[in-house]
């Protein structure tokens, strides 16, 4: 009887200690949403993926300590929908060269860490914090917990990565020295048709027009050349309308909606593209 | 008693050691600063694929299908739309429309993209009931305070979403009344992304028309004319017919050329740590 009691203590302990090793973050740790479940269900706890992802996105441990580092495959976690993210960005586009905006090659190369035409090495952090969806700072890019609390819109797949996309884009302009505005790297706003405080301009340019691989190009004038917000812009289309058939539907309707919001919201000279079909379904 | 106490001290001690190394011990299969997973890993995304069974939507017969139709709908691959459009098109009986409405208050502040879903397939029913929620629902007060990021309201950027997902349905209608309240909403809404997608779906609806788009600029908010006019990316469209839209675009409205990109004054760049990773990701 005394072993038995003495168990139970240990196993209450144990608990305890387990719930403090999880407790440091204050993101919401309880829930993932649907589109996060329902692209986790198409891969599962694929240990060969994250252990190449941790890599490629320079990310450290020691940051990511009690957000599911030591549990990759707890998907309310927000480390596992760090690699979540990751996943669609990496295997979850068509590429097709006369109807993408841009390839993988182009998407990949952006968020990733590794150095190249692209932008200098960069690595991925996370933080709490609310006042941020992402933020790109000296080579750290770091994302915060409106991408990870599943009662925020943006805490989805489509619009994770594509702050990938964003913040790795501002890493780019670092590289090639060029100016976007005093405003965390964008234009103060409202301003023309921008309704935000942070604002970009849109470039037109048509599809087919970068090959693939060649996002990172740019002639110094407007006809070739991305803002961060496009470039988030146009890879949440990509995901919407140009994603492999096993792609989830709430996958693609939430970056539709994140993509068509933006694109109404952030640009100077907007409005930037909408994205597919009208239909309701 | 001391003694009993001291041992109890030690096997609680060695339990929290346990849990504590726990993490450590798993991961000790993984190179030494890798992350580590407390459950069995899974087989390759092609083979969970391979389970997948296609086209086979579960039954939509009464309010209680709701749930679990939303969440195949969600899972559902892109060439399983029409599957559930015909689903829906049987089911629209008024228990599976409240049954949605009911999931849309449900989790429309808890889960964004099943939210969506709700709505979505709420908007391919046309069914009275569901336009009757749609115009109350694109109607309800937008949230005047909450959490900020650079100057935007997110939980009200949230219901503006849902409302313009609604406003789809409406305009999916097409029919008098759902027509007047999309015009409605195109000129008087508070929110610009209800507004522009309200010009998005109408146009959508009626084919592009020229009729559609002369209605319209009665409507539209003079600073916002240009939305009649925005390019859309159809789903499987090419690049020439999405160029030659584009390059109309830009004729009709050469103002929306950006001025050239700045440069910085050159400054130094900070020496980062080289991070030179080429591995290519494992074979899906």
């Amino acid at each position: 009887m005394k072993i038995i009691r003495k168990l139970i203590a240990v196993v209450i302990v144990s608990g305890m200690l387990g719930i403090a090793i999880d407790a440091n973050a204050v993101c919401n740790q309880a829930a993932a949403s649907q589109a996060d479940r329902d692209l986790w269900n198409t891969h599962g706890c694929w240990q060969q993926f994250f252990l190449w992802q941790y890599q490629a996105y320079g990310l450290n441990g020691n940051e990511w300590s009690g957000r599911g580092w030591n549990d990759a495959c707890n998907n309310v976690l927000e480390y596992p929908k760090h690699w979540n993210g990751s996943y669609l960005m990496t295997y979850g586009l068509l590429d097709n060269n006369d109807q993408s905006f841009h390839g993988t090659a182009d998407y990949r190369a952006t968020a990733e860490a590794a150095s190249s035409n692209f932008h200098n090495s960069i690595h991925d952090t996370i933080a709490d914090g609310t006042a941020n969806f992402g933020s790109y700072s000296g080579g750290t890019v770091t994302t915060f917990c409106p991408l990870y609390d599943p009662t925020w819109q943006n805490s989805n797949p489509g619009s994770r990565s594509g702050d990938f996309q964003h913040e790795g884009w501002h890493a780019w302009m670092e590289k090639y020295n060029w100016n976007n505005g005093s405003v965390g790297g964008h234009r103060p706003g409202p301003s023309g048709a921008c309704t935000i405080n942070g604002c970009d301009y849109f470039y037109f340019h048509g599809i087919s027009k970068y090959v693939f691989g060649a996002m990172w190009e740019n002639d110094g004038t407007a006809n070739r050349f991305h803002s961060p917000n496009q470039v988030q812009v146009e890879y949440l289309c990509d995901v919407a309308d140009q994603s492999k058939s096993w792609v989830p539907a709430s996958v693609r309707l939430a970056a539709k909606t994140d993509a068509d919001t933006r694109a109404v919201q952030r640009f100077i000279n907007g409005p930037g593209y909408a994205c597919g079909s009208a239909r309701p379904w | 008693m001391k003694s009993q106490q001291v041992r109890s001290v030690v096997m609680l001690s060695v339990g929290a050691l346990a849990v504590a190394l726990l993490p450590g011990c798993q991961s000790a299969q993984f190179p030494k600063d890798a992350p580590g997973a407390k459950t069995v890993g899974g087989p390759s995304p092609s083979e969970i694929l391979k389970q997948y069974k296609q086209h086979s939507p579960p039954p939509l017969i009464s309010g209680e299908d709701v749930p679990r139709f939303l969440d195949w709908a969600g899972a559902s691959h892109v060439d399983e739309r029409e599957d559930a459009r015909k689903v829906i098109a049987a089911a629209g009986n008024k228990d599976v429309v409240q049954a949605l409405i009911k999931e849309v208050e449900r989790v429309k502040t808890l889960d964004h993209p099943r939210a969506l879903l709700a709505l979505a397939l709420l908007g391919e029913t046309r069914s009275p009931a569901a336009q009757s929620f749609f115009v109350e629902f694109a109607r309800r007060p937008l949230p005047t305070d909450g959490t900020i990021i650079e100057g935007e309201i997110i939980e009200q950027t949230r219901a503006a979403q849902l409302q313009a997902k609604a406003v789809d349905g409406l305009a999916y209608a097409n029919n008098e009344n759902s027509n007047k309240v999309v015009t409605e909403i195109i000129a008087n809404h508070p929110s610009k992304i209800v507004r522009a997608e309200a010009i998005n779906a109408y146009l959508w609806n009626h084919g592009d028309s020229d009729e559609a788009r002369k209605l319209l600029s009665q409507y539209v908010r003079k600073d916002e004319l240009i939305l009649i006019d925005r390019v859309r990316r159809t789903t499987g469209e090419t690049a020439e017919s999405f160029n030659r839209k584009l390059d109309d675009f830009l004729k009709q409205h050469p103002d929306v050329v950006p001025p050239p990109p700045e440069k910085l004054d050159a400054v130094p760049k900070p020496a980062y740590q080289r991070r030179a990773f080429d591995v290519k990701p494992p074979i899906f």
